[in-house]
């Protein structure tokens, strides 16, 4: 009965979103104030249903109600209740109707904020993102329909993938999506403008927060993705360039773009065409980043409910979801003019690198994953395009970009330069040269790559914190006592950009200084591994609530002193009889230390792979600190007195 | 913006430059359909590299041998038994991996083990520690008969039936699944 009220509720839902997208539509063509009023209560009855569609769609996961074709299939009764929710999001119609949630839930959160918004603004916002979910509630109703029913019901389910039964995975898919959706927002903005044919100031105001928000949410779920697969997977990597990984990646770099564009929009009123297209881009990214994988079009680890029958409805929602908007921009693109100019060395020209560099990366990153299909179709050929490509490629793209980060935020709008800049090209210089020496003496053997790795990053750390102290050194000397004259956003940019620093630190100390030894060992054996001491105690069989493991217990000593116990283990779970294995890990300021068992027996022994990976926990605090970044940029200009909107105000 | 402004920006006519994404998007989306299609009318299977190799016979060039680089061997000697070709290096992680798999399958069929650019005194440190499951070991020091093969990276395996003709590629280790689902039937059905 709940599954059927959740049917019931998605297709009334399918209904609103219809109507959503078309009435208000025309409501604003024609000038019917009536017929733009339905805007809001469309979009909240559309977001009722959905809400209730999934909420019906839990409860017959916790329930375990195994009538439900889903839920026989995605989970078993003697999984944990965690488990049992998040498998709501661990297979593809589950996982389709929560990315429906948050789309549809930001509508309507759009719907009861921004309340001096523009109303046409507002209303064809409502209805661009009405269109899209009416879109996705067809997919998710005519070829994944969660709630199908089995008869006779099965006595218990198949189980889930036991590598996604993790607080990883809990965490992970709705965070990304929440980063891929909130992108729909800056999308429905960008086509509301373009419809509309102007895009200014007020525009970009409003769209702001949805961006900062977005990406925000996406840094963290790329991060958690990585940080799952870094303990999880067991390969002791954190970035495999596969391509689903690139698929996120790439609505984060467009999103970085666009974050930074729509600051000029916002302060200027120029690059008004630029944002429009990246906030297209990003979201279409988004878009690919969903569902590539799932049409089977391109092969990854994450094989993840991947169904070429599928792919023909998805492909066409692609088609009209990116290929209209940009019609549209190509119609209506040259119509939004800007409203001033800008000189070579200005704030304006230091976003324009900026922009050009992150979207130089995207572009190389989406080369480097649809190649290989697009030669398959022209020769025949399967290749994969691997880590030697992206290094050659995309690493050079970012290192001009840390070097270009350190000088941006010292710009001037229009012309000029702060008074800050003497200061950071000093501290750049001189950070850059002292790490480069620092690497030369210390480390040999190092790189050519990895040295300039380690120079740039100095580089930057060095602009950052000479900004910084230049600005409080300045706001203590003459302003102190008026008003807070540093902004919550400038401390949010400053700490978005010192986790970049961070997370450099944590690649380069990782790449670098990495060691690693696969052994062959019997209780008692002990390994020396980056001036540690661990020995093998032995292998013992446990029991997990639905599963049985081989744990293997190794001692971690260094100088004679017992650092930890590390216990790897290989879990078999009972219900499809799968395997995992799940890596030993140490974390530490300093480095971690990782440990798999493999495959052995106590005569023969057993083959352990073990790791000591300097600073690579620095890569997750890295982008966690961007995303508080993003997070204090978007609180402070939420805080601040609402702008004034007349134009030429900076000019 | 006033009305009259507006007027002005709406006879702007089309510019070339905005057209580019659009162009760009088609041209994509024009290979993701035929690769759909091709997916969907079932010629093609993203999860299986097909090696132009299949279905003729091995290739018969001499292989310099590991023990002694003036002693070569060559495949199509080995006619009359299934035979499993193992490139490997021990630069590779994953070979390290596929390790047992191979051990478990030498049981089975006789494996001949390429060292694909290693140099021999690592290849010998390698089979020291992770076991030694080959028949035989030929050296491709510099890729040049991977080349011939195909061979794209290590680890790769190739199937070669008793009338010396290759009936399988698998790329990548050989792990639990393939192992049970794919070369063992497949082994099987030489035999």
């Amino acid at each position: 009965m709940i599954a059927e009220i959740g049917h019931f509720s998605l297709i009334l839902a399918f209904v609103t979103s219809l109507v959503l997208s078309v009435v208000p539509l025309m409501g604003v063509a024609r000038g019917n104030a009536a017929m733009m009023q339905l805007a809001v209560p469309a979009t909240l009855v559309m977001a009722a249903g959905v809400l209730l569609a999934f909420a019906a769609l839990v409860w017959a996961f916790i329930t375990s109600d195994f009538s439900v074709a889903l839920v026989a299939s995605h989970s078993h009764s003697a999984k944990p209740i965690i488990y049992k929710i998040s498998g709501t999001w661990g297979n593809h119609e589950g996982s389709l109707l929560l990315w429906i949630v948050i789309l549809v839930g930001f509508a309507a959160i759009l719907t009861q904020t921004a309340r001096k918004m523009p109303i046409p603004l507002k209303t064809r916002t409502l209805a661009v993102q009405g269109i899209v979910s009416a879109a996705f509630l067809a997919f998710s109703l005519f070829t994944s329909n969660p709630f199908t029913r089995l008869s006779p019901a099965p006595l218990d389910g198949n189980g889930l993938n036991p590598v996604l039964q993790d607080p990883g995975l809990a965490l992970h898919p709705p965070t990304l999506y929440v980063g891929y959706v909130g992108l729909s927002m800056a999308f429905s903005f960008a086509v509301a403008g373009l419809l509309e044919g102007r895009i200014d100031r007020a525009w970009a105001i409003y769209v702001r927060p949805w961006i900062t928000a977005a990406w925000c949410a996406l840094t963290i779920g790329i991060a958690l993705g990585s940080w799952w697969a870094y303990y999880e997977l067991g390969w002791g990597g954190w970035w495999f360039w596969d391509p689903v990984e690139n698929a996120s990646l790439m609505p984060w770099l467009a999103a970085t773009a666009l974050i930074h564009s729509v600051i000029a929009v916002a302060a200027r009123g120029i690059f008004k065409s630029w944002t429009v297209l990246l906030a297209i881009l990003a979201f279409s990214l988004s878009l690919v980043g969903t569902f590539i994988v799932r049409s089977g079009l391109l092969t990854s680890v994450h094989s993840f409910a991947s169904d070429p029958a599928r792919g023909v409805f998805i492909l066409a929602i692609l088609l009209l979801a990116i290929g209209i908007p940009l019609v549209l921009f190509a119609w209506r693109g040259p119509q939004l003019t800007n409203e001033g100019d800008f000189e070579l060395i200005s704030r304006e020209f230091g976003l324009l690198v900026n922009n050009f560099l992150l979207t130089a990366a995207t572009i190389v990153v989406l080369i480097g994953t649809f190649y290989p299909l697009c030669l398959e179709m022209v020769s025949g050929a399967r290749i994969t395009v691997g880590p030697p490509y992206f290094d050659a490629t995309f690493n050079p793209i970012m290192g001009a970009l840390v070097l270009a980060m350190a000088f941006g935020p010292v710009m001037a709008w229009r012309r000029g330069t702060l008074p800050a800049l003497r200061l950071v090209a000093n501290c750049t210089i001189i950070a850059a040269l002292a790490a480069l020496l620092v690497g030369l003496v210390l480390f040999t053997g190092i790189s050519l790559a990895g040295l300039a790795g380690v120079g740039m990053t100095a580089w930057l750390g060095g602009g950052i914190l000479a900004d910084i102290f230049h600005r409080l050194k300045h706001v203590s000397k003459s302003e102190v006592g008026k008003r807070p004259v540093i902004q919550m956003s400038v401390w949010g940019m400053w700490c978005a950009h010192l986790g970049m620093v961070i997370f450099l630190l944590g690649a380069l100390g990782n790449g670098l200084f990495a060691s690693e030894v696969v052994v062959r060992a019997k209780p008692g054996d002990v390994i020396n591994l980056a001036g540690n001491q661990i020995t093998f105690v032995g292998v013992e069989t446990r029991r997990g609530p639905n599963y049985v493991t081989s744990t293997a217990i190794l001692d971690l000593r260094r100088g004679g002193q017992l650092l930890a116990r590390l216990e790897p283990e290989n879990r078999l779970y009972t219900a499809k009889m799968q395997a995992t294995t799940e890596a030993a890990i140490r974390p530490g300021l300093r480095g971690d230390d990782y440990v798999v068992l493999g495959d052995g027996d106590t005569q023969m022994g057993y083959t352990l792979r073990l790791y000591h990976k300097p600073l690579v926990s620095w890569i997750w605090a890295g982008a966690g600190l961007m995303a508080v970044g993003g997070f204090l940029a978007a609180i402070g200009r939420a805080l601040r007195p609402p702008p004034i909107l007349e134009p030429d105000i900076l000019t | 913006m006033t009305n009259e402004s507006n007027k002005d920006a709406r006879r702007t006519g089309p510019k070339l430059p905005f057209f580019l994404p659009m162009i760009g998007f088609l041209i994509l989306a024009s290979f993701a359909a035929t690769a759909l299609f091709a997916t969907l009318s079932g010629n093609r299977n993203p999860e299986q590299l097909p090696s132009v190799l299949i279905g003729k016979p091995v290739p018969d060039t001499p292989i310099p041998l590991l023990d002694d680089g003036l002693a070569t061997l060559t495949l199509t000697d080995f006619a009359g038994k299934p035979l499993l070709v193992n490139f490997f290096a021990s630069w590779c992680a994953p070979c390290r991996a596929e390790a047992p798999a191979l051990a478990q399958l030498a049981k089975n069929v006789t494996i001949i083990g390429i060292a694909y650019k290693d140099k021999p005194a690592d290849t010998n440190d390698f089979l020291n520690q992770f076991g030694n499951p080959f028949s035989a070991i030929g050296v491709d020091r510099d890729g040049r008969l991977g080349f011939t093969w195909g061979v794209y990276g290590v680890p790769e395996n190739y199937l070669i039936g008793s009338d010396g003709t290759v009936l399988l590629r698998h790329a990548g280790p050989i792990d639990r699944r393939v192992l049970n689902e794919v070369l063992i039937p497949a082994i099987e059905g030489t035999k």
